[in-house]
């Protein structure tokens, strides 16, 4: 039962990895906190839903339009919402209740939309049975996803460190000031990884009732603190650590599950409390000495 | 003399009498967002059905005021929070002085409108908060209209597993349940029936939190106890992420149970599939179930008005829950139209007085001292593919319900 439970964390863990790299994408390059996320994600679900049932379209195929749909939505949004957010004295707390509003709306007016019942796509669709690794039975969507999941974290990766795009989003996560100062275009280089963070969003909700079971317009909310609990445990800001804040959240849930099963929606908060606790700059952040 | 004195009792019967209100308020919740909302809205919807019959044939009929009443449904939106629910039902008594009080769906959303409710000398009609800590003696306020108490409840299903089960092989159960008042209160009832009567093993028996909906770990674990029978308890997302993680999992079980697979048979269906459902038991609603009636409408005539009402698109669906709703509505029309005064306690004499007499769509009518539903013992059934991508559901106990002999999985 350990193997298994440390496996199946590993590859649920690898999800949540993606669950929370865009989050912790927009507050590393703008230093705002996106309550919506995890409505984003759900509206991800919904979308492979509606293509499934309208055009029969493959959840590979979705996840592909969702990414490129969100990259497109997201890039103008940026510009509607942040820049005045980031004018204000206090823009970490003002974008807390502005996405906490969107949320709300989104999670409104997706339940107007499509109603309360459960939503999901059919598991065959990623291929039936069981998946062996290590011993371990997966079901193999399970494998699926998690292979998505280190495709999009390897994306991101690439495009952080191998693209110029990425080197000068990088400068604006070390210093929106500096540069700007420098002569960067600040606003487009952030407008586009705020683009991408919902892409990533979207696609993680494309994968959703693979390993969640289900979607509902009300599951936003859950997956923010689970998200949180990921990126805060990875660093918050540093969007790569977040793929060892997604794996330490999987491999301990599921080893909650298997030993302590009534405790396991805790876990979050006790990740959350022990890192701040502990090491509150996270496992990758460094530690800051101010004069 | 006689005369003189029966027309002064006459004048005095008048100008004592309460004046005739315009309308009776009655006041519920519902959830429109949130993770009850699949359960209250239904709910609601049966209610909304039952007050526009109501009104269109003249309103209520009241019997203190001896005439009838149009009914008017006041009803919030508490998004499945019991923080914002314990706030509109105040509201809904201190604020709009409603004559009737309905607790929104479900027992987590009950377990607040009880003490409140209670405080305020409130009669509740308790929909479906089926959770056993809610009913005690000392508390005359409540009375459960549609669902039998969590308690009782799966006394049913361990009848089954001890006698038809046990002859077909069953041995060693698993438990799996979802911790809230009502899934928990559920398994261990039915933990205690099976083990007071000793013929089956637990070889498993754990909970976990509601918003839980992914099994997979979950059903390594219970598979490597090797049971028979697989009981999963929990709430429709508990019940699709169990369904659908034991599917891809390639394992299988003699008996799989889940809890919502007959209620909430649409929300499954589109959740888990066809494939992860069929040979699966689950409780047969009284929306799959036709029950002999002696008020309301019977089942086939309730089904015509609720397409009627809310067609093909209208994105309301079908089910258990708008039933229990429209059920709840029933019995208020009963007991206003039987209750000797409108004081909360007449209502709650009257509702009473119906225990053991009362048949309605929802099935007998019958209440434990404390206010429990004892009469509703909804009988197991058998979920079968139809081969089109549905399913029907099949009663298999007890012997008195049954339209067939289950199938054990090998």
């Amino acid at each position: 039962m350990l193997i298994g439970a440390v496996v199946a964390g590993v590859v649920f863990g690898l999800y949540f990895a993606l669950v929370g790299l865009g989050l912790n994408l927009v507050f590393g390059v703008m230093r705002i906190v996106n309550l919506a996320h995890g409505d984003v994600l759900m509206l991800g679900g919904y979308a492979a839903w509606w293509l499934l049932s309208a055009f029969g379209l493959h959840p590979l195929v979705a996840a592909v339009l969702v990414l490129g749909v969100f990259i497109a939505v997201g890039y103008p949004l940026y510009y509607l919402v942040v820049p005045q957010l980031q004018r204000a004295r206090d823009s970490e707390m003002l974008s807390l209740i502005l996405f906490f509003g969107l949320s709300q709306m989104i999670e409104a007016v997706t339940t107007i939309a499509v109603g309360t019942t459960e939503r999901s796509l059919p598991g065959r669709m990623l291929g039936i049975g069981p998946f062996i690794l290590l011993g371990a039975r997966l079901p193999k969507p399970w494998v699926f996803s998690g292979v998505v999941s280190a495709v999009a974290v390897a994306g991101v990766y690439l495009y952080l460190y191998r693209t110029r795009l990425g080197m000068l989003t990088r400068a604006v996560m070390v210093s929106r000031d500096e540069a700007l100062a420098t002569g960067i275009d600040v606003h487009r280089v952030s407008a586009l990884a705020f683009g991408i963070a919902l892409g990533l969003a979207g696609v993680a909700g494309v994968f959703a009732p693979f390993m969640l079971g289900s979607i509902t317009p009300a599951m936003g909310p859950d997956i923010n603190l689970t998200a949180f609990a990921v990126i805060v445990v990875g660093t918050l800001g540093n969007p790569l650590g977040t793929v060892a804040g997604g794996v330490i959240y999987g491999v301990a849930l599921m080893l909650m599950q298997t030993y302590y099963s009534s405790w396991a929606n805790l876990l979050p908060n006790l990740l959350l409390i022990a890192v701040l606790l502990v090491r509150p700059e996270g496992l990758f952040g460094r530690k800051t000495r101010r004069a | 003399m006689m005369a003189a004195l029966a027309l002064l009792a006459g004048f005095a019967t008048a100008s004592w009498a309460a004046p005739v209100p315009k309308e009776i308020r009655v006041g519920t919740l519902y959830a429109s967002t949130g993770p009850f909302a699949s359960i209250s809205m239904p709910a609601y919807d049966g209610l909304r059905l039952w007050a526009r019959q109501v009104n269109a044939a003249g309103g209520l009929y009241v019997k203190p005021y001896g005439r009838k009443i149009p009914v008017r449904l006041i009803a919030y939106d508490d998004q499945s929070s019991t923080a914002t629910a314990a706030t509109l039902y105040n509201e809904l008594i201190s604020r709009d002085h409603v004559n009737v009080l309905i607790a929104d769906s479900g027992s987590v959303l009950t377990s607040v409108a009880v003490p409140i409710a209670r405080e305020h000398k409130m009669f509740l009609f308790d929909i479906s908060g089926t959770g056993k800590p809610f009913f005690t003696r000392d508390n005359p306020y409540i009375a459960l209209m549609s669902l039998p108490i969590s308690t009782l409840w799966p006394s049913v299903q361990a009848d089954f597993l001890d006698s038809v089960g046990l002859r077909a092989g069953i041995r060693r159960v698993a438990i799996l349940y979802a911790t809230n008042d009502f899934s928990g209160t559920h398994a261990n009832a039915l933990a205690g029936y099976l083990r007071e009567a000793g013929k089956l093993r637990i070889v498993y028996d754990q909970g976990v939190p509601t918003n839980t909906s992914n099994y997979t770990v979950l059903i390594n674990n219970i598979a490597a106890t090797k049971p028979d029978a697989v009981i999963e308890l929990g709430f429709p997302g508990n019940d699709i992420g169990f369904l659908r993680a034991l599917h891809e999992s390639g394992e299988h079980f003699r008996y799989v149970f889940t809890l919502f697979g007959g209620f909430e048979m649409h929300a499954l269906l589109g959740g888990a599939g066809a494939a992860a459902m069929d040979g699966t038991f689950t409780y047969v609603p009284a929306a799959l179930y036709p029950y002999k009636v002696n008020y309301g409408p019977t089942l086939a005539r309730f089904h015509a008005a609720w397409d009627a009402a809310y067609p093909k698109g209208s994105g309301v669906p079908w089910g258990a829950d708008g039933l229990m709703g429209y059920m709840t509505g029933l019995v208020v029309q009963k007991a206003l139209a039987t209750t000797t005064g409108m004081g909360q306690l007449d209502l709650r004499r009257a509702v009473f007085a119906q225990s053991g007499k009362l048949r309605t769509l929802a099935g007998p009518f019958r209440l434990s001292r404390d206010g429990a539903q004892i009469g509703e013992m909804t009988p197991v059934g058998q979920l079968h593919a139809d081969g089109h991508g549905g399913l029907r559901l099949v009663a298999v106990y007890p012997p008195a319900a049954a339209k067939a002999k289950p199938v054990f999985g090998k």
